[in-house]
């Protein structure tokens, strides 16, 4: 990757808005801050029935993990200790109602849906590709490279509105390279996402080139890997395996990085102190960007699928019921945090659901800190004075099941 | 306070959780599965939270005397 002049910043500017095409279904017109209510609901009882978003008071339909099943219970828990169980308990809490079915396409037949020794089977091919000690080939490979090229295209504008210009941009970047696209198809593929087999031809010459000679890449991660299935025997992923594999990878990877990386520079650069703090003592980068996905986790729910009648801290919840999992209200929890709606970054480092929990808690959260850290380190590194825009809009978190910034204007210099 | 760790190989999924909050006491084997350093250069309270932020509650920390 040499040039990213071949990226069209209003395309960016149209895939990478919450309020219109598919980032809408998930409540992107709701812009109320929805901490208040989920805390209300949070302090009357760990488990209400009904859907988050209704629950939240949001009027319309929304579509997420879990919705809509118009035919099932939904019931929504609030509280850290309900959440910690339903994650921990995946038998009970299955994360699919039909696990794993091939008849499925895309994420529906992904490890995403998959459960118990066949998710661990999957999962267990690419962990090695995503653990603590593969950051540093992720941040060689593709990320270091990325944030640079992305600076070196406004860092001479004395402005910019890094939203689009840097936020959107990087985690794309960052899982199409390692799957070796070329960056003049990283946003074919970002706004191919709602058709898989669109995904699939983008993908299919990559998968057959790395089954020739692989590369130093995921892809060819994919095509070596081996599994041993319950008789013993020694299988290498199919096609359709890899294709499923990609397309989930390249669906999470390329979404809630950047929504998470929008809410952390503007919640910082809403607090112009602070980030003076962090441009001078760099070890808080670190406790900023997990105090970020603590208080405002992009994605503030996901669903689990009850397997058979449960009583739920005093709730009946019959067999076939969607639960949902509020993160976004756990994480605020006072049983863990105190003063839990404050944004702290010299709070005492404690686990959060941000990047959910149980068997399918988040495989690329080390790499989404990862990008998160690079940007952040970047811009305080080469942007002298950054601050918000006084002449614009101060940056605005929306969105109900998908929470991310509105514009980030900013300036330097 | 003496403490001791031990990792359930078949719960853990390699999701590298502990190793965010207690670098100096877990890494991974070859397989990506956690295992104990010793001598840990954590303290107590970090070696905890990376017990209570296992996903899937692979670790089991077990402290002895006061």
């Amino acid at each position: 990757m040499t040039d990213l002049k071949a990226l069209d910043r209003d395309r960016i500017r149209t895939l990478f808005d919450l309020r219109t095409g598919s980032n809408a279904w998930s409540g992107g017109d709701f812009i109320d801050d929805p901490h208040p209510i989920w805390r209300r609901l949070r302090e009357r009882a760990p488990v209400h029935e009904g859907t988050l978003h209704r629950l939240t008071g949001y009027p319309g339909e929304a579509l997420f993990h879990g919705l809509p099943y118009p035919e099932s219970p939904h019931f929504t828990v609030f509280s850290l200790e309900a959440c910690e169980g339903i994650y921990r308990d995946p038998e009970l809490f299955a994360s699919s109602p039909n696990a794993g079915d091939p008849r499925h396409s895309g994420v529906e037949s992904s490890m995403l849906m998959m459960g118990g020794a066949e998710h661990r089977r999957y999962r267990g091919l690419v962990q090695p590709s995503f653990v603590p000690s593969k950051v540093r080939w992720w941040m060689t490979n593709w990320i270091e490279e990325t944030v640079q090229l992305l600076i070196d295209g406004f860092v001479d504008d004395g402005r910019a509105e890094l939203n689009v210009d840097l936020c959107a941009a990087i985690p794309v970047l960052t899982i199409t390279g390692s799957f070796g696209v070329p960056v003049e198809q990283a946003l074919d593929i970002r706004e191919a996402l709602r058709d898989p087999q669109q995904v699939e031809a983008l993908i299919a010459p990559i998968v057959a080139a790395r089954r020739e000679a692989p590369e130093d890449d995921l892809i060819s991660v994919l095509v070596e890997a081996e599994y041993v299935d319950d008789d013993g025997v020694t299988h290498r992923l199919t096609d359709a395996e890899i294709h499923t594999f990609a397309y989930l990878l390249l669906a999470a990877g390329s979404g809630t990085t950047w929504k998470q990386m929008g809410i952390t520079l503007a919640t910082l650069l809403n607090r112009p102190e602070l980030l003076a703090r962090i441009r001078d003592d760099r070890d808080l980068v670190r406790a900023a960007i997990e105090e970020s996905t603590r208080w405002e986790p992009t994605d503030p729910m996901f669903s689990r699928w009850v397997t058979r009648d449960v009583d739920l801290h005093g709730v009946h919840v019959p067999k076939g019921s969607v639960v949902h999992i509020a993160i976004g209200a756990a994480n605020r929890d006072p049983a863990r945090w105190d003063d839990p709606d404050d944004f702290d970054v010299d709070r005492p480092l404690k686990p959060s659901l941000a990047f959910g929990s149980g068997p399918h808690v988040c495989l690329g959260m080390h790499v989404a800190r990862a990008e998160m850290t690079t940007a952040l380190n970047a811009l305080l590194d080469r942007l002298p004075n950054l601050r918000l825009d006084p002449d614009a809009e101060p940056p605005q978190v929306i969105g109900l099941y998908e929470r991310g910034a509105m514009d980030i204007p900013v300036m330097w210099g | 306070m003496a403490w001791s760790v031990t990792v359930d190989r078949d719960r853990c999924i390699g999701s590298g959780m502990c190793i965010v909050y207690a670098p100096g006491t877990f890494a991974h084997d070859a397989e990506a599965k956690a295992v104990v350093l010793d001598p840990s250069t954590d303290d107590l309270a970090a070696v905890r939270t990376a017990v209570e932020g296992c996903p899937t509650g692979a670790l089991q920390l077990t402290e002895e005397g006061e």
